[in-house]
């Protein structure tokens, strides 16, 4: 007889789906995580509202999440690293760290969700100064500031009167190594910028980009208000290089549609950093021998028909651990990974 | 004539003097109908018949306004906006800007604030605003001066010479005018005086072209006395 548990790796905005998708099945979830609580990067990084309803995140995932924090069907096991896994579908026994201790857990079929992790500025792409300005931040540097409501900049505590994003910073890039888009920053940036016009009504905002991807309804919700309620500059030209200006930041590239070059000084730039695949993800294909891409994202084998499905039967995948992923995305995948962990336990149990 | 954007060209008017003039643009109630976000596609220069024969592009009309970009605007209102046919073609804009009817906008700042290149655009026009703020009627065939118009063939002597009997000879009696295209009654000439008195576009002409102010205030004053109305228009 399979072991009729899911093993879900991961608390953040898949785990949670994935989880409360099992437990509504009527069967029971583990879901492992390694920090002492719930709800991922969104949690971690302190995120201001979510994309695309602009609704508050914290609100938004203690509801997201109320249904499995005193859940029959649902065992939490918080401070829990996993260090490694044997068996096969309907017989997986994983290894992990539970609050300092070492514990085996069993489950029929697994589910990891250990998403990404933001691409470091200051790692590969010097020019723009990260690690060498105080005003040089990142989306997830600036979601705090929005959150706190204390849009100011960094350096001096002053409230900014110009600012800007540059967009595709650690994605669409062969010379970093990650040629594909990130996919969600176009819309955070534009998002965050709605976010400053709000807060700092005063300020002008500025978003250099290559192309804009805003994709579905993300046009007519961030896109379109940016720039026509919230005059919110868009200019397609990206920038090469940040350099110090007096107490200000001196931003260097081209207003390609203009034909003319550009030197702007702003008093913040915040990158638009993409997504990388998280530690506990690369550890995790290692464990159960998934196979990766070149980007060590876990690949999914189903091309665009099955988003979940991995090379080893009875392990999915949910979310940014399989590349970029909105929200949407995210949750999406997470229900479908439920759903598809429990057939492959079903369909081995009774053979 | 050559946009060159890389340059700040009219950096001796001040800031606030632009941004003033573009506020009374955005002020106008048909601003928030024809401009929204541009996507800076290019499908309105596609389109514009101007822009294939001028350097001439009305994304950048709609860019430098969207991006409110004060001095680009400037520029723009200066040197661009008195390119524009006034077609209309570029209507088809997928976000429903119309670069056109922005350009209406800012020629009629341009024009109440008296800019030089305005003046520039309209010395041209001084006679046919003459003839149509004075008689109500815009060409007149008396307007119709041979040597000025060779393609039209040998009989436009003969035509121009023996204009008047040649108007008789149209059917409508109220075209049997030389000075005017048709025949204009006092009534509706008195009450045209007054509306562009009151509406303020005598004005206008006095900030683009005053010589022409002062004619066509001679004429409309001595006229309107004559019907009884006591009006100045300084």
């Amino acid at each position: 007889m399979a072991n009729q548990n899911v093993l879900i790796i991961g608390g953040g905005v898949a785990g949670i789906e994935a989880a409360k998708g099992i437990a509504d099945l009527g069967y029971k979830a583990i879901l492992v995580e390694k920090r002492d609580r719930l709800g991922g990067n969104p949690d971690e990084q302190q995120y201001s509202v979510l994309t695309p309803d602009r609704r508050d995140a914290s609100e938004a995932l203690s509801d997201m999440m109320a249904p499995i924090l005193d859940n029959e069907n649902v065992d939490l096991m918080y401070n829990t690293i996993v260090t490694g896994a044997s068996g096969s579908v309907g017989n997986f026994k994983v290894k992990a760290v539970s609050m300092g201790k070492e514990v085996e857990i069993e489950a029929g079929a697994v589910i990891v969700a250990t998403g990404f992790s933001h691409f470091d500025p200051g790692r590969e792409t010097q020019k723009y100064g990260y690690y060498e300005h105080d005003d040089v931040l990142t989306l997830t540097d600036a979601e705090k500031l929005l959150k706190e409501h204390k849009f100011v900049r960094p350096s001096n505590g002053e409230v900014p009167k110009r600012i800007c994003f540059i967009q595709c910073v650690g994605s669409r890039d062969r010379q970093i190594g990650n040629e594909y888009c990130s996919k969600v920053c176009c819309g955070i940036s534009s998002q965050q910028a709605i976010e400053v016009r709000e807060q700092v009504p005063d300020c002008k905002v500025y978003i250099f980009y290559i192309d804009m991807r805003m994709y579905g309804y993300w046009e007519n919700e961030i896109y379109w208000p940016a720039q026509e309620e919230f005059k919110v500059n868009y200019i397609k030209g990206i920038a090469t290089e940040i350099v110090k200006k007096g107490d200000r930041l001196l931003v260097k590239g081209e207003d390609t549609t203009l034909r003319r070059p550009m030197e702007v000084e702003m008093d913040m730039v915040i990158l638009a950093v993409g997504m990388e695949p998280s530690e506990g993800t690369k550890k995790m294909a290692e464990y159960f021998g998934l196979k990766q891409n070149k980007y060590n994202f876990i690949e999914t084998i189903g091309g665009p028909l099955d988003t979940v499905s991995t090379t080893v039967p009875g392990v999915y995948a949910a979310g940014a651990c399989t590349g970029p992923a909105d929200l949407e995305d995210t949750v999406s995948a997470a229900g479908l990974a439920a759903m598809k962990a429990l057939g492959s336990i079903r369909r081995n149990g009774n053979a | 004539m050559v946009l060159d954007l890389s340059i700040n060209k009219y950096s001796d008017v001040t800031y606030e003097e632009k941004e003033r003039l573009f506020e009374e643009a955005k002020a106008d109630d048909r601003w928030e109908h024809i401009l929204y976000g541009c996507y800076e596609c290019g499908i309105c220069v596609a389109a514009c018949p101007s822009a294939r024969f001028y350097d001439f592009s009305p994304r950048l009309i709609a860019q430098a306004v969207a991006r409110e970009d004060v001095d680009l605007v400037y520029t723009l209102m200066n040197d661009s906006i008195w390119d524009c046919s006034q077609c209309f073609s570029c209507d088809r804009c997928p976000r429903q800007n119309s670069p056109g009817q922005i350009i209406t906008v800012l020629r009629e700042v341009a024009v109440r604030n008296g800019l030089q290149t305005a003046k520039q655009a309209l010395e041209g026009y001084g006679r046919i605003i003459y003839k149509i703020m004075s008689t109500g009627s815009q060409v007149s065939p008396d307007m119709l001066q041979p040597d000025a118009f060779p393609d039209w063939g040998k009989h436009v002597y003969e035509i121009a010479e023996n204009l008047d009997i040649w108007r008789r000879a149209l059917p409508p009696e109220t075209l049997h005018t030389t000075e005017t295209s048709w025949k204009v009654d006092d009534k509706t000439i008195i009450e045209l005086y007054l509306i562009w008195h009151m509406t303020g576009v005598m004005d206008l002409i006095e900030g683009i072209d005053e010589g022409l102010f002062m004619i066509l205030v001679d004429v409309m004053e001595e006229r309107l006395e004559e019907a009884g109305y006591d009006v100045t228009f300084d």
